[in-house]
């Protein structure tokens, strides 16, 4: 699975690539994590605004932090 | 060594009329508010008015709209910006949000308002919607040749719903409780109680203070007051606190999280009271505001309730992460600005500014360029310039281009729209701060409101027919190599 952190290296982007990676340990699933932070790349994807979690290439959540449900939820459907 | 200590006074001083009972009331409830509307408000509720097909008419407003609601923070203000110059609603709309993010979101007109006055906050909101639109409309018919193939894409301005109610009311409150706490109206302000604690010791704590930290009503220092020491305290404890209760409150609420709020309701609570030293005891009195913040407070419970304790999470470590990022530079920005006071004689304000003609408006606006303020430092610094002496004129010129044209600023815009629109940009924010501090000035020094508008209609009409001009040559110039 490939998990990228969309954001400009604020602190919630941080914040959400931390909370991912706890989901992640927490199902024990094998993931590569890579945090964009270059804002062409982030413009790539259908979205306005940042953080920004994108799951295999599908944009999950974008602006709002997501709670730990509705992240185990992504990873388990994933 | 004496003027060491002068200088020191003065930063302590300053310090001290910054943390006054009257700025609490306005800046805790604008922290409250920011992380509200960066934590509970959908972004998405905002940004489906900016996408590609949209109206000029709606999408002016709401670049406007999401300067002010949804860029309080430096992250959402760059991909923001960039999303909708490139995929969104263009160049013009960008233009606008970015001018517009800097000078209206909730802290700096609110603490605009506290400490310069509310028609100076009146008076930003004003002129920066206005012009802000103003230059965009400019921006866009500028470069409107050279504007880019956008990518649409449908999805990024998917509709996403509204605001949702409980939150429109939540934040509705908050903004209550910030306005109960700071406007000067008279029901606000009439006396319910009072009674009186005999206290021999009162003036004796009240010299001390007085020596610390000296009142001098000829440069503004207010001194500090036996409430304004208490409250420091009260403030300091909250620091201790909240730094865990509030700071880890995203793990989940712990056992200092309802402390710190707790301790946030009383500083609000006692910063609404009336507190007067007298010689024998403090009097206390009740008025109508301490009632009315009181209130406020504690219906936030209720309203808070209505939300996930995920949101409330969310909101409340948002909230802390404002105060983190922009509390300590102000303590110490404004410190260094009561320090800088002592060595600036007036005379020099008041030679180059004092009055209000294109020079000190000018004066005003390359001030701003060339100065570097973090975030809401521009507050007190314009107010050790009017205190000062400078007109209100080249007060507002300065203010308009301060948070405006920060170096950081200019160089975001030039990175993603290039550096010919990024320093047109800078032109135009220059020629309309200054215009906007000439139109202020003139108000305040009691111009007749027809000839203000007629100055501001010509002033109109020259933009429109220079740009107007450009246009024809340029389609002249088309309809030649066309042949």
């Amino acid at each position: 699975m490939l998990i990228k952190i969309l954001g400009s290296g604020c602190a919630k982007c941080n914040r959400l690539e931390q909370l991912t990676r706890e989901a992640v340990a927490e199902l024990g699933i094998a993931a590569t994590f890579e945090h964009v932070k270059d804002m062409d790349q982030i413009m790539a994807y259908p979205i306005m605004t940042t953080p920004a979690l994108v799951v295999d290439e599908a944009v999950k959540v974008s602006g709002r932090m997501p709670s730990k449900d509705e992240l185990l939820g992504w990873l388990k459907a994933g | 060594m004496d003027w060491m200590m002068s200088a020191l006074q003065g930063g302590l001083g300053s310090l001290a009329s910054y943390l006054a009972a009257h700025v609490l009331l306005c800046l805790v409830p604008a922290f409250f508010i920011a992380g509200a509307l960066s934590a509970l408000v959908p972004q998405q509720s905002i940004v489906r008015f900016l996408g590609p097909n949209t109206s000029k008419w709606v999408s002016y407003p709401a670049a406007a709209g999401a300067g002010s609601l949804l860029a309080v923070c430096s992250c959402t203000i760059q991909p923001l910006f960039a999303g909708i110059y490139k995929k969104g609603a263009g160049l013009g709309p960008a233009i606008t949000f970015l001018f517009f993010a800097p000078a209206a979101n909730i802290l700096a007109l609110a603490y605009t308002g506290v400490a310069l006055g509310a028609e100076f906050a009146i008076a930003r909101i004003l002129l920066a919607l206005s012009f802000g639109i103003g230059i965009g409309m400019i921006m866009a018919m500028l470069f409107r040749e050279s504007d880019v193939a956008r990518l649409a894409d449908a999805r990024t301005f998917a509709d996403g719903g509204g605001i949702p109610g409980k939150t429109l009311l939540f934040i509705g409150a908050l903004v209550a409780l910030l306005i109960s706490g700071t406007l000067k109206l008279d029901f606000l302000q009439a006396v319910l109680f009072s009674s009186e604690l005999s206290w021999t010791a009162s003036s004796a704590v009240q010299q001390t203070l007085d020596r610390w930290v000296p009142v001098n009503e000829a440069v503004g220092a207010e001194g500090l007051s036996l409430q304004g020491a208490l409250l420091i305290g009260l403030l300091a404890a909250i620091g201790a606190v909240a730094w865990k209760g509030l700071g880890k409150v995203d793990e989940g609420f712990n056992r200092l999280t309802p402390v710190a709020l707790g301790l946030t309701v009383l500083t609000l609570a006692f910063a609404a009271l009336g507190v007067k030293v007298g010689d024998t005891g403090i009097a206390l009195t009740v008025t109508g505001r301490t009632l009315a913040v009181t209130l406020f407070c504690l219906a936030l419970m209720p309203l808070a309730r209505r939300f996930d304790p995920w949101d409330v999470q969310q909101w409340l470590w948002e909230t802390w992460r404002f105060v983190k990022m922009i509390f300590p530079l102000l303590v110490v920005g404004v410190f260094l600005v009561g320090v800088i006071r002592v060595f600036i004689q007036p005379e020099w304000i008041r030679g180059i500014a004092g009055t209000n003609t294109l020079q000190a408006n000018l004066a005003g606006v390359v001030f701003g360029v060339f100065m570097y303020f973090p975030t809401l430092v521009e507050v007190p610094i314009a107010k050790m310039f009017l205190s000062l002496g400078m007109h209100p004129g080249p007060l507002i010129a300065y203010l308009m281009a301060d948070p405006e044209l920060s170096l950081q600023s200019i160089l975001i815009t030039a990175a993603i729209i290039g550096k010919l629109r990024a320093w047109t940009y800078v032109g135009l924010v220059a020629l309309f701060s200054t215009v906007s501090g000439l139109i202020y000035g003139a108000w305040v020094d009691g111009m007749s409101p027809w000839l203000l508008i007629a100055d501001v209609g010509s002033f109109v009409t020259v933009i429109v027919g220079t740009l107007h001009l450009i246009e024809t040559r340029r389609q002249a110039g088309e309809g030649k190599t066309s042949c």
